[in-house]
């Protein structure tokens, strides 16, 4: 009868236990953040810290302005000198036509032994003088900010980043060369040399009337294809390179 | 239940005597009170167990391409005023903050809103647009200073769903708008910020309400108990979930706060369907009925949401305007009675419209089509869990503006069309892209717009018919010195004898062989004798080899009917093809999505653009030649009873035997557009590439005015004056005299000039085209 407490407070207790977080801590975890537009910028990162899902962030900026001793990474590299362009799936007939299987030069393709391949051209009459990379400032206003942009990205060893700002760049201005050459840059930098040298090869067909500029993309095919293995490729693209000049 | 609550309660002596059946009475009760105790341990550990983890799953989130402004820019005001309302900007009188515009003349003031991208934030900021003709001519800050580049935040465009649909955008407590939380609390729950999870002040209230006006009218839960309904709770109604309900609302109180219930509340509550697709929390309804963001909703806008937590159904503001605008107001005048708002706030919210963006606008259409694709993309990539769970941001490259204008370009060609017979079951699919950058932008599975089923733009694998020329002529010009535009080739009848002893004997269209004709005549003209015989020169296995460089990646026999198109593709592999011809030769894998974000905002995926030589410049240059002759001579000629003659296009017509395939491909510097038309069942139609697929390609071309395609002519390629019947060198100076461009070395010898006067009439080359053709 006067024992009614031990039921009670042993209930008590019990319920008290359950109870036992504290109130005002909150063991709460969101798995979304909010994405409303107002929120979602306030999301920072710093350049630094992507999650590496796709890059092979292999080689510095720097690494790759070293034209001599960049070390041939394909294995089997020596086989492949025989094939400058083993890295297209595609090595069809008509591409080579002659029986001469002379390494593919692209910009002026030997479409048939007969034809010469001519000698770049300042076709359009441009003075060759406003080729060339150092002609930055000439850029358009749009163009010229992503690039700036591009450049910082890529000087903070943010690749990626760099490589989003190029492509923005290049759908504003999809046939600007200069855009191109940096877009073959950063793939180099990125360790897709068979990439680099495709997009400097796109940057030539829009370098007509600039031969600095088609030396530089010349330089990068260079580079490019010596890093793929493909040293007859590059020696002759060395020698595009000085022609150019 | 309440000394679940309080410590206090423990030390209270009980009450009453010492008789002995009200001992057993207390002893009984004791030993319910256990029981209870024993449910209320049960119930917490649910109630904190979800509410501490992970609460929701969220679906991966699709935007359009963020729209990016520059000066130059091809983008006409009305076009980007239609981006702007899709995006939901007020518009006003002059930009008081992010998410309004102002229109003045040929200006627009705007302040952006900002966004997380993939290489890093865009801030909101003030710009000043000002438009000239179809181009931005001026990108300013308000303040004047020039701006190089500014892009908008882009819109959302669907997500990627589970299967119970549940779908939200999760916000926070401080991104609620002015005058939300104060409406919620004085619409739902008055007591809420005094009460301890359940009122049984509101209960008595609800319950005189109800035995005075005889039926259901009020509930007493409060907003703590409707969470806990929502979110842990079925929708059964008895008296043991009320009691579950209310033990529970207690125990969440008991371990959170106010302000955290509350948000919990914010994101949870459900406030429509969407088809089939549940919307809830005030976040995603603000952007499902108004296209804003949840904090730049006005005092109005909250009434409405708020309203509609009473019955989201009853209360749709697209389904029952009135009844919804009713409910409205009253919420606004129970905020006046409370002193939440003043007189005059009321008045002035109750003049505005309800204000919730319409269906078929851009801003509340359905893009499935386009969504398959990325999905499809996704799925290579990621599991469906991650898909549909973790609040992915998906960044693709489609373009609503021009998947707009491809849907009304195949609506309004259906409608113009609908006279023929046995249009009606004839389907429709379409891919748009980029040649230069090798995006899809827009994207149609059906004619019927928003329709999810069935996707003819990647499903529909159907034989191409003449579309597959292209890859027969370019395998001849890869060949200068056999082939030239101007090689004469002959289109007069032939059998061939296939592997199997059949005789084949192709037809022209016309039924007619056209003598001995150009090259390029030939191929504009869609002449099959002519292809198949050039095809037979050059060898149907490296006609298939170019159509592999083209990108086509299935695997054809090489019987000589390939030659005329008897392989089937799928839209979108057509695009593949015509994009490698678009792009001077460079192969690029089409591309929808650019790249992923996670919830976070963190960069987690690019889809990187990458291109592949795999043809010599100087022989797309060619192939591009013979195929803007299509369109201006050929048999895609009608193009230019509507498209202005300055514009430079490319493109080829392709019907595939009995008409049951209409197709078009063709593109323009900065556009192109593959249309096919045909009956799922595979059965007649009454339209050829030209009488149908071209005109749904030409009224979009219209609509979406393209830049003229100017190739720039590579090193290798030179223009020759010829005689148009002989083709012999030419000049300049002599009458009729055309220019054709050569590989170099493979040009005619230059003809001697015909002294200083002018060429006269020069139209004799053109007469070669009769009728409609293939």
């Amino acid at each position: 009868m006067n024992k009614w407490w031990i039921p009670a407070v042993s209930a008590l207790a019990l319920l008290n236990g359950c109870a036992s977080v504290p109130q005002g801590s909150i063991p709460v975890v969101d798995s979304g953040v909010p994405v409303s537009n107002s929120e979602r910028v306030s999301s920072q990162r710093t350049a630094n810290n992507y999650p590496q899902a796709t890059a092979q962030r292999t080689a510095q900026p720097r690494a790759i302005t070293e034209d001599s001793g960049v070390v041939v990474m394909i294995p089997g590299g020596g086989a492949a000198v025989s094939t400058p362009i083993s890295s297209q799936p595609f090595t069809p007939g008509p591409i080579t036509p002659g029986p001469a299987a002379a390494p593919i030069t692209t910009g002026s393709y030997t479409p048939s032994t007969t034809y010469r391949a001519p000698a770049p051209i300042t076709a359009s009459g441009i003075p060759s003088s406003s080729g060339g990379l150092a002609a930055d400032e000439q850029l358009d206003g749009p163009v010229l900010a992503l690039l700036t942009t591009a450049q910082q990205q890529q000087s903070s060893g943010d690749l990626n980043g760099a490589s989003s700002s190029l492509e923005r760049a290049q759908r504003v201005a999809p046939r600007e060369p200069q855009v191109l050459y940096r877009l073959a840059q950063v793939r180099m930098a990125q360790g897709d040399a068979a990439q680099a040298e495709q997009f400097a090869r796109r940057g030539l067909t829009f370098a007509s009337g600039r031969p600095d500029l088609q030396a530089s993309l010349w330089g990068l095919i260079a580079q490019a294809r010596e890093k793929q293995g493909d040293a007859a490729g590059a020696a002759l693209a060395r020698q595009k390179a000085k022609v150019s000049l | 239940m309440t000394r679940t609550r309080s410590p206090r309660s423990r030390k209270k002596p009980p009450s009453g005597g010492l008789r002995p059946w009200l001992g057993w009475a207390l002893k009984l009760s004791l030993v319910g009170l256990v029981v209870l105790a024993g449910f209320a341990m049960y119930l917490d550990a649910i109630v904190q167990e979800k509410f501490s983890g992970k609460r929701w799953t969220i679906p991966a989130k699709v935007y359009a391409r963020p729209l990016e402004l520059f000066v130059g820019q091809k983008l006409s005001k009305n076009d980007f005023l239609t981006e702007l309302d899709a995006l939901g900007y007020r518009r006003e009188s002059a930009v008081s903050g992010p998410g309004v515009a102002a229109v003045n003349g040929n200006t627009v003031d705007l302040n952006t809103r900002g966004f997380q991208f993939y290489e890093g934030a865009e801030q909101a900021q003030p710009v000043r647009v000002r438009f000239s003709g179809d181009y931005v001519a001026e990108l300013s800050s308000t303040n004047g200073s020039k701006l190089p580049v500014v892009r908008l935040e882009p819109l959302l465009i669907g997500g990627l769903y589970p299967k119970n649909l549940e779908d939200r955008i999760l916000i926070n407590i401080d991104q609620a708008p002015p005058f939300l939380l104060d409406t919620l609390v004085t619409v739902e729950d008055r007591d809420f910020y005094h009460h301890f999870g359940v009122s049984p002040k509101s209960i008595a209230r609800a319950m005189w309400v109800n035995t005075s006006s005889g039926q259901m009218r009020q509930g007493g839960s409060t907003l703590t108990q409707q969470l806990v309904k929502n979110f842990y709770l079925t929708n059964e109604r008895s008296l043991s979930r009320k009691l579950t309900e209310a033990m529970m609302a207690l125990l969440l109180e008991l371990h959170y706060d106010k302000r955290e219930i509350l948000e919990a509340y914010l994101n949870e509550v459900f406030v429509g369907q969407d088809g089939q697709r549940a919307v809830h929390g005030f976040g995603l309804a603000s952007q499902f009925f108004f296209s804003q963001p949840l904090a730049e909703l006005k005092l109005h806008q909250v009434a409405l949401l708020v309203g509609m937590v009473k019955g989201p159904s009853a209360y749709n503001p697209r389904r029952y305007p009135e009844r919804a605008l009713e409910r409205r107001n009253l919420v606004l005048d129970l905020l006046e009675q409370q002193g939440v708002v003043t007189a005059e706030q009321v008045a002035a919210a109750k003049k505005m419209p309800l204000g919730v963006t319409k269906r078929g606008s851009l801003a509340d259409s359905s893009f499935p089509g386009f969504l398959d694709l990325v999905k499809r993309q996704l799925r290579e990539d990621y599991r469906d869990e991650d898909l549909t769970e973790e609040g992915l941001r998906i960044f693709t490259s489609f373009d609503p503006i021009l998947q707009m204008k491809s849907e009304a370009a195949v609506g309004e060609t259906f409608k113009r069309l609908a006279g023929r017979k046995g249009s009606d079951e004839v389907e429709a699919a379409m891919v748009v892209t980029n040649p230069e950058t090798g995006e899809v932008q827009a994207l149609i599975g059906s004619r019927v717009p928003g329709f999810a089923g069935f996707n003819r733009a990647l499903d529909a694998v159907r034989p191409i018919g003449s579309l597959i020329k292209p890859a027969v002529y370019l395998t001849a010009l890869e060949r200068p010195s056999q082939y030239t535009l101007t090689s004469w080739l002959s289109d007069d009848p032939l059998s061939i004898k296939g592997a199997d002893g059949q005789i084949w004997k192709p037809q022209n269209y016309d039924r007619r062989s056209h003598g001995t004709i150009f090259l390029y005549q030939s191929m504009m003209n869609s002449y099959n004798l002519g292809t198949v015989r050039l095809g037979q020169e050059v060898g149907v296995p490296n006609v298939l080899k170019t159509l592999a460089r083209l990108g086509v990646e299935r695997q054809f026999p090489a019987f000589p009917s390939m030659l005329l198109g008897a392989g089937a593709l799928s839209p979108m592999e057509v695009a593949t093809m015509y994009q490698t011809l678009a792009n001077g030769g460079f192969n690029t894998p089409m591309r929808g999505i650019r790249s992923v974000l996670t919830a976070e905002g963190q960069p987690l995926k690019r889809y990187p653009f990458q291109i592949q030589q795999r043809f010599d410049p100087g022989s797309i240059y060619l192939i591009q030649n013979a195929m803007q002759h299509v369109m201006r001579e050929g048999t895609g000629r009608s193009v230019y009873n509507v498209l202005p003659k300055s514009l430079a296009l490319a493109g080829k017509t392709g019907t595939s035997n009995d008409s049951r395939d209409s197709w078009f491909a063709g593109f323009s510097q900065d556009l192109l557009a593959v249309v096919w038309l045909g009956r799922d069942d595979n059965g007649k139609t009454p339209f050829t590439g030209a009488t149908g697929a071209l005109q749904v390609w030409t009224s979009f071309m219209n609509k979406a005015d393209p830049l003229p395609l100017d190739m720039p002519q590579p090193d290798n390629i030179v223009q020759a004056w010829i005689d148009p019947h002989t083709g012999q060198g030419s000049d300049a100076s002599c009458p009729g005299a055309v220019q054709m461009p050569y590989i170099r070395g493979s040009e005619p010898p230059a003809g001697a000039s015909c002294g200083a006067q002018a060429p006269a009439t020069g139209d004799a080359v053109m007469d070669w085209v009769k009728g409609w053709l293939n």
